[in-house]
């Protein structure tokens, strides 16, 4: 019996895929999620208290500590607003964005 | 006349059982198949039907339950696929010989390989050879007729096996058309109430039952008169289909149905919701001159050889492409293509055959796919018997992720919603167990999530998808393998509610109860969210999910949560603690004590983690961390743990807080009045009062 491929036209490149799928653990790598985002925060930096309650409770670990205060990287951000909500001195405010 | 509708191949299913008047509902919850066990919950909850109820621990429990109230003389109905089926096959091949009517909805979905939730018939195909009549619905319309029909054909006498509803997962059973929903009346008149039989078990009405083994010498025997009466089946599908379509004026009826098989040449033989894009194919095909005709198998099993051979022989045909999402895997062929090849044998001048493989793991099969089907049957006419197999790709291209981290143990971009509490719970898990950690998952929201970048993952560790029931021996397994070897690598299971306290329990009370230095991290989210808000065994009383409606009838979950700590501390493991994503210092100090209970190699350790979930619980995503904080202080989620059987209290509040702070902020919890908030409030007052006597006690 023959066995052969029917590849739909244009759609396909024809490169070689390996047998087995393998996911590297040295070099891991996602996709930014600024799109989900309806409001975004944003710091306050005269009323922050560098406390970094927002650091710690940021589901994503978008939200980094710095020198002025923290640091959101809005690529990942979901604008889920916990750090808003969290914040012991409202010095994060959720600003809409669509 | 009945009433047109917008429905989706699952609530379609849903109405066919709904008018068969089904009396016992028993399913586990399962992407695609799980709306349709949801709106039959919603129907009981609203009043419009009377049926018990049932809510299993696993798909191998979901239809035996079924199973056996179809032997105990009730209209039994249950619905699952891929993952499921295949856990449940034991039942599933056991069900034929008790000769009960039982119907099984099939929500087509990959089974094991690579992991898609989408349409192929790697589940429905491996049961073929078990008894079940199978049925293949090409439209919502059939699914619906087709739930009837096969209630019909299963509880005649003359047939009496269980029958599977096969709709395609996702192509079907998400998309909605216009439905005839027939009238209540009318269904009555087609389908009698269900009878009690001489086997029927029911020791108030009849005098004997299934006798449930054979002495060897009456296997093969038995094996025929079953086989004569799956063949015979086939003229009770005929007869009692047409008689369907005649009443409902719906022309859904026979074995296969033929389009333009007239004069055709070439024959496309096709199953399921591929076959309306084939059908297009060949009204194109033929506007071109080409003659070319299709056969849609309705039934699998019991298989339609003589309507195949005698289409085929009417009209002369020269060339068939049989279609199919399935493989048969050592064989080249699909189990319909090599079962139309075997049916051709009998043929003197057989027509050139190809087996296409197509649409696997859910792909589209266009309209143009099937045009250049068509073109290559064409192109063997001047050859002679050509039998060929032939893979419709379409291959993407491989692409890294756009932002990559190096050495992370964690990056963000996960695909969980957001303000999830497990995110936040993963993170903070992640960090403290390191690189050196291999984690296992059950299904569930986070490991669903993982692998939604390909060929990436958000996670700088390795993990590995186990099955559902079956978790914790994966971890036994690879936590040996490590032992072996010599290696200290922390065997970490991520699991959800449903897993720990309800699939999985068994495999995680054996590990437990052999001291398995593994952790297992279950992350309670009160419900199964990753297939859409189904109750579980820990999901709080009154609560609302889909499968545990507040209406008429119901007012949420009846039951009490099970209580996993007290399961936990009868088996004496080593470490037993909750924790709070709210409380960070106390929720990283535990998972901190249970890797130095691990690499003591001392025995299991557990971690009961509160995971508010805003999607499921139905509150503002900002409030995660402070619904979680509420649960602690108002004693709904005490933080405790049982070190190697000393039993401790974490946070002792001086007075807890009114539980209607939390429950008010939930939306799961709207349709509580304040007599049952009461009620919450009494519960957990006693259970408090409990641990605060255990505080500091010895358990074992």
């Amino acid at each position: 019996m023959r066995i052969s491929g029917l590849r739909c036209w244009k759609m396909g490149n024809r490169e070689e895929y390996p047998e087995i799928i393998t996911i590297s653990t040295k070099e891991i790598g996602s996709e930014p999620v600024a799109h989900w985002r309806v409001v975004k925060p944003v710091i306050k930096y005269e009323t922050c208290i560098k406390c970094w309650v927002c650091v710690q409770y940021c589901p994503e670990g978008v939200i980094k500590e710095s020198e002025k205060g923290p640091i959101i990287d809005y690529r990942f951000c979901k604008g889920c607003a916990i750090c808003a909500n969290e914040c012991p001195v409202n010095a994060i405010k959720m600003v809409r964005e669509v | 006349m009945g009433k047109l509708d917008l429905l989706s191949g699952n609530k379609a299913v849903a109405y066919g059982a709904k008018l068969s008047r089904v009396q016992v509902i028993s399913a586990y919850p399962i992407t695609p198949q799980t709306p349709i066990v949801e709106y039959l919950a919603e129907f009981i909850a609203n009043g419009e039907l009377d049926a018990e109820y049932i809510y299993p621990e696993g798909e191998h429990s979901a239809i035996a339950a079924a199973l056996a109230a179809t032997i105990g003389g009730a209209r039994g109905f249950t619905a699952t696929c891929a993952q499921g089926l295949g856990y449940a096959f034991e039942v599933v091949a056991q069900a034929p010989a008790y000769r009960a009517p039982l119907v099984m909805g099939v929500a087509n979905r990959t089974l094991g390989w690579y992991w898609s939730v989408a349409s192929d018939y790697s589940d429905s195909m491996p049961t073929r050879d078990l008894g079940w009549i199978q049925f293949y619905a090409e439209s919502c319309q059939e699914a619906l007729d087709g739930v009837i029909q096969m209630y019909r054909i299963t509880e005649d006498e003359r047939v009496l096996l269980p029958g599977m509803v096969c709709l395609d997962g996702f192509h079907l059973s998400h998309s909605s058309e216009p439905v005839d929903i027939p009238d209540q009346d009318e269904v009555d008149e087609y389908l009698p109430p269900r009878k009690i039989y001489k086997h029927t078990t029911d020791p108030t009405e009849s005098e004997s039952y299934v006798y449930p083994s054979l002495p060897v010498s009456l296997h093969t025997t038995y094996r025929k008169i079953f086989e004569n009466a799956m063949q015979r089946t086939k003229d009770v599908i005929r007869e009692v289909t047409k008689e369907f379509s005649e009443r409902f004026e719906r022309d859904t009826h026979g074995l296969v149905e033929e389009y333009h098989t007239d004069g055709a040449e070439l024959l496309l033989i096709t199953m399921g919701s591929m076959s309306t894009a084939a059908k297009r194919a060949v009204d194109r095909l033929r506007d071109r001159g080409v003659k070319v005709g299709l056969i849609r198998m309705r039934f699998f099993r019991p298989f339609p050889s003589e309507e195949i051979l005698r289409i085929v022989e009417k009209n002369g045909v020269k060339a068939i492409g049989v279609v199919n999402r399935a493989i048969s895997h050592g064989t080249s062929m699909d189990p319909l293509g090599a079962e139309v090849a075997a049916t051709l044998y009998e043929l003197k001048n057989r027509p050139n055959i190809i087996n296409f493989i197509a649409g696997m793991g859910g792909g589209d099969v266009s309209i143009r796919d099937f045009e250049s089907m068509v073109n290559k049957l064409t192109n063997t006419l001047n050859k002679e018997n050509v039998r060929e197999t032939m893979y419709v790709e379409h291959p993407i291209k491989i692409e890294t992720p756009s932002v990559k981290f190096s050495d992370a143990a964690y990056c963000p971009g996960s695909q969980l919603c957001a303000g999830c509490g497990a995110t936040l719970a993963m993170r903070h898990i992640l960090k403290i167990l390191g690189k050196n950690s291999v984690l296992v998952f059950p299904p569930n929201c986070v490991s669903a999530s993982l692998a939604m970048h390909f060929p990436s993952s958000w996670m700088g560790v390795p993990y590995v998808l186990a099955n559902y029931a079956a978790a914790a021996a994966y971890a036994r397994g690879l936590q040996r393998a490590y032992k072996y070897r010599g290696k200290k690598v922390y065997v970490t299971v991520i699991a959800g509610d449903g897993c720990t306290a309800d699939i999985g329990l068994q495999s995680l009370s054996s590990a437990a109860e052999s001291n398995e230095p593994i952790i297992w991290i279950n992350y309670d989210n009160e419900a199964y969210m990753n297939t859409g808000i189904q109750r579980s065994g820990t999901t709080p009383l009154n609560a609302w999910t889909t499968t545990t409606p507040a209406g008429v009838k119901w007012h949420g979950k009846k039951e009490e949560p099970k209580d996993m700590i007290s399961i936990m501390i009868a088996h004496r493991i080593p470490y037993i603690a909750t924790a709070s994503p709210s409380f960070l210092r106390d929720f990283e100090s535990k998972i901190k004590k249970a890797m130095k209970v691990v690499e003591k190699a001392e025995g299991l350790a557990y971690i009961h983690i509160q995971s508010p979930c805003p999607t499921g619980w139905r509150f503002p995503e900002s409030k995660t961390v402070e619904i979680g904080r509420l649960a602690t202080l108002t004693g709904v989620w005490p933080l405790l743990e049982v070190d190697h059987g000393t039993f401790k209290l974490n946070l002792k509040p001086r007075k807890l807080k009114p539980v209607a702070e939390y429950i008010k902020l939930q939306g799961r919890f709207r349709h509580l009045n304040d007599e049952d908030i009461a009620m919450i409030q009494k519960f957990i007052n006693k259970r408090w009062e409990k641990l605060l006597e255990l505080d500091g006690k010895i358990m074992w």
